[in-house]
Parts: C-alpha cells; sequence; structure tokens
C-alpha cells in the first residue's frame, strides 16, 4: 500500500534513555540502533538523569529489553535505560505466587506463568499486552521450565522482561521443591 | 461495522484488512489461518462468537504478524490514521501492539475527524499507550486487570513493569482506592471493567457494579482469557446494548463459560470460547433481554 512507503517526519515521544558516560557511545548508540531499526533519538538528559554525559539516547522504554541486547552485541558502553519521567518507580522485581494444588502461578507485573509442579512443564502463560507475548507463549507452552526458550533471549519489551522474571521464580520453585 | 485492530503473533503477516470467519479451530482472515490463542486472536475469537450467535455482521479485523519489533504495530497505527473516517467503523477496539504514545496521539486526531465518533476501546498495550499519552478520557471502555488498574493509577508509569511497588502490592479488593487515585487524575475511559476475582464495572470513576459469580480463579491463569473479555464487551457494544450492561454481561458469560469448560490452569482459551453459545442460549436472555428463539433471524 502506498502509504506505508512515505517516510513522515513525526514526533518521537519514547519515555525512555538510554544513558552514557562518553558522548561518543551515545553517538555510536544512536547509530547501531537505528540500523536495527529502533525509532531513537539524540537528547541531552535532564540534568537529575545525568551520568557524566550530555548526551542520552531516548528510545521507546516499553522496547528496553531489545535495546539492551543490541547494546551488548555491538559492545556500546552504557550506564542504564531509565524512564524519562522524574519520579517514575524502580523497576518491578518482586513476584507473587498462587498456588493451584497441581499448578503453580508465578506473577511479575503484569506477566504470569503456570507450571505443573510434578513435571515442571509449563502449561500457561497470561497478562501482557505488547506483541511479542501472544509469540512466547506459543513458544513457551508444553515445554519444561529448565528447557523453554528465554524471554530475554526472544522477546523485545517490558512484558517479555517481566515474563523472564517469573520464568526465572518458576525455576526456582522448582528446584526448591525437589 | 466492528472494526478490530491488534497484532498476531505470525512474524511475516502483512497488514490484513477483512472480515473474520471461523473454520475449525482457527480464524480465517483473507485467506491467512489465525490462532484463538493469547492477544488479539482470543479477542477476535470472543467477538466473532458473540456476533455470530446474534446474527450480527461479523467483526472486521485488521491485522499485522509482529513478535515485538514494532513494524506490524506501527503498520496498523498509520493505517488506522489515514484510513478511520473513510471506514467510519460503529466500533473500534485497539488491542495487542507496541505502545506508541505519538502514533496513538495521532489515530485519536483522526477519530476527532469522523462524522460519527467510533465507539472507542482499548485493552492490552494500546490501553497501555493512551494512559501514556494522557489519552484515556478520548476512550469509551478500558479493560485492565489487577496490575493494570494499579498502573493507571500510577500517575508516572508509562508501563506496569515500572508501577509503585506499594500498587502492586495491593490485592484486588484495593481496586475502589486505585479507581479513584486514577479518576483523579484523568487515567480512566468512560467505562472500565477490571478484570479479576473480583470484577468491577467503573463508569465516570463510579462503581457501579461488582461481578463475582461464578467464582473460576483458574482463569487468571490462561492466558487469553482477559482478552476474551474484552471481545464479549466489543460485541456486546456492537449490538446495541448499554456499555455497562455490555461490560456486566461479559464479566458473567467468561465466568460462566470458565465453569462450563470446568477450567484448570492448563486449559487454553479456545476451549472457554467455544463454551460460548452454550453460555449464550442459557443466560443471554436472563441476563439481557436479548432472546433468541429458534429460526429467529
Amino acid at each position: 500500500m502506498s502509504f506505508l512507503g512515505r517516510r513522515q517526519k513525526v514526533a518521537f515521544e519514547g519515555g525512555g534513555l538510554v544513558l552514557f558516560l562518553d558522548v561518543q557511545d551515545a553517538m555510536q548508540a544512536e547509530r547501531v540502533l537505528k540500523k536495527a531499526g529502533y525509532l531513537v533519538k539524540l537528547v541531552a538528559p535532564p540534568p537529575e538523569l545525568r551520568k557524566g554525559c550530555d548526551l542520552a539516547v531516548e528510545v521507546n522504554l516499553v522496547e528496553q529489553p531489545g535495546i539492551e541486547r543490541v547494546l551488548n552485541q555491538e559492545d556500546v558502553a552504557y550506564v542504564s535505560i531509565v524512564p524519562l519521567k522524574i519520579g517514575t518507580s524502580e523497576i518491578l522485581e518482586i513476584v507473587k505466587v498462587t498456588d493451584f494444588g497441581r499448578w503453580i502461578m508465578v506473577k511479575a507485573a503484569n506477566m504470569k506463568l503456570t507450571f505443573d509442579k510434578e513435571s515442571g512443564v509449563i502449561v500457561n502463560t497470561s497478562g501482557g499486552g505488547c506483541p511479542d507475548i501472544p509469540y512466547l507463549h506459543i513458544e513457551l507452552i508444553n515445554k519444561l521450565l529448565i528447557e523453554a526458550p528465554r524471554p530475554s533471549d526472544i522477546g523485545y519489551t517490558l512484558c517479555a522482561l517481566m515474563l523472564g522474571r517469573a520464568l526465572e521464580e518458576s525455576v526456582t520453585l522448582q528446584q526448591g521443591g525437589k | 461495522m466492528m472494526l478490530i485492530a491488534g497484532t498476531v503473533p505470525i512474524k511475516d503477516l502483512p497488514l490484513t484488512i477483512a472480515e473474520v470467519s471461523i473454520e475449525g479451530e482457527s480464524l480465517v482472515v483473507d485467506g491467512y489461518n489465525i490462532p484463538r490463542t493469547q492477544g488479539t486472536g482470543a479477542m477476535v475469537g470472543a467477538a466473532l462468537a458473540t456476533t455470530d450467535y446474534l446474527k450480527l455482521e461479523p467483526p472486521r479485523v485488521l491485522l499485522a504478524g509482529d513478535i515485538g519489533q514494532g513494524r506490524g504495530s506501527q503498520q496498523i497505527y498509520e493505517y488506522l490514521i489515514e484510513k478511520v473516517v473513510e471506514l467510519s467503523p460503529t466500533v473500534l477496539a485497539l488491542h495487542y501492539c507496541l505502545p506508541d504514545m505519538s502514533l496513538t496521539r495521532r489515530l485519536c486526531k483522526a477519530v476527532d475527524g469522523c462524522a460519527k465518533r467510533p465507539f472507542m476501546i482499548a485493552d492490552a498495550a494500546s490501553m497501555y499507550a493512551a494512559k501514556a499519552a494522557g489519552l484515556a478520557k478520548d476512550f469509551d471502555i478500558f479493560t485492565p486487570d489487577a496490575t493494570e488498574m494499579a498502573f493507571l493509577a500510577d500517575k508516572e508509569a508509562t508501563h506496569p513493569a515500572y508501577i509503585a511497588r506499594h500498587l502492586f502490592d495491593t490485592d484486588i479488593e484495593q481496586t475502589p482506592g486505585l479507581v479513584a487515585k486514577a479518576h483523579k487524575q484523568g487515567s480512566l475511559a468512560k467505562l472500565v471493567l477490571v478484570k479479576g476475582a473480583i470484577d468491577y464495572v467503573v463508569e465516570e470513576g463510579n462503581i457501579i457494579a461488582t461481578v463475582t459469580e461464578p467464582d473460576v480463579p483458574e482463569l487468571e491463569a490462561i492466558g487469553g482469557t482477559g482478552d476474551t473479555i474484552t471481545g464479549l464487551i466489543s460485541g456486546f457494544v456492537f449490538a446495541g446494548l448499554e456499555p455497562r450492561e455490555a461490560a456486566i454481561i461479559a464479566a458473567r458469560a467468561n465466568r460462566m463459560a470458565g465453569k462450563f469448560a470446568q477450567a484448570t490452569p492448563a486449559t487454553r482459551v479456545g476451549q472457554i470460547i467455544d463454551q460460548y453459545p452454550d453460555v449464550f442460549k442459557e443466560y443471554l436472555c436472563q441476563w439481557s433481554g436479548v432472546c433468541y428463539t429458534e429460526g429467529d433471524n
């Protein structure tokens, strides 16, 4: 469809910043992320978020895990990826566990993973709203916890990051239960 | 026309818009088979089950393949921005996508140009983007789960992974407090159905109903059972029910389908969707006054 081929210059509201210690690293990051297909923008970080460099790269915060993977693969040094809004909470680290008898459900933020206690097989994943989640649902179901692909390896979004947390905790629970 | 837009986990599926039908276990859209699994597939499956039962025009769906890289999501939003006035859907339901505040802002602006404003429903990351962009009030219905309700209540969060810990720690019974907080800061759609052990129906910030029966806690573990509720509401609104009635009946029907399916945490969402015709046949008339007898058309 012709309209899809048109390049439109539009405002970018990413909601996240990659912080650096060095200007050169910020410029290299912009280059490699654009090459990988991410929409990014070089910006001056607000004073509260400065880590020694006057340049930061604005990114779509939801894409944090995929962006970290590209930067690590390309050996680009960065300090951290943080929300642009001052006052935003730290990323959630805690999980909640629900015992369904034969099954255990582990919840990390908006993501849930449920496995069979005896066999260690993932029977369901639920929650979330990003496009990699239905894909991960198909990829993880019916796999053993220890053999399932890691959302951090094949996912791209914060939903995937949280599903990965739920998987890690499930593995710990399963191993502790034996 | 009801138009449902969202991504599906088929990497190479091009941008596709067509009426949806069902063949066996799969949805069929312009010759492509789409699984009724967690996400847009489950949502569309539930909406189609509703329109089929009520003998209404099936949903049109706008789909694109996307496994997280965002290209399909962008195609969907760009298409809608360009075409929404021409398409002029009665109901526009936005679902799985890579949340993008800028594209959501442009879409809402485009919708303002419609001669008759579509009834706007958002769930999943389309809801995240609407809230993060401060556009919640442009929407008629949001359908968050309990954690997503906490996200709506956290003014600064742009994704549920970044909600404040004390909000995540609250259980479903604390939802009224979260609703009040979210309403105060303008993060709620006109009507909100909070999906959980207790389903809360919220209108203009006030809790007007709760649904707790039948109690099927296993539904929370089943991927796609929140998506199906959104599909049911979309179908009932398209059928002409008042939004509050659509929300209450959707919550009841989903729970009852879980009961009919004798759901366990290992049940698949397709098994839940398959129960809707029987649930509707037994309860829809009683719940809504929408009554059919054999041979009606």
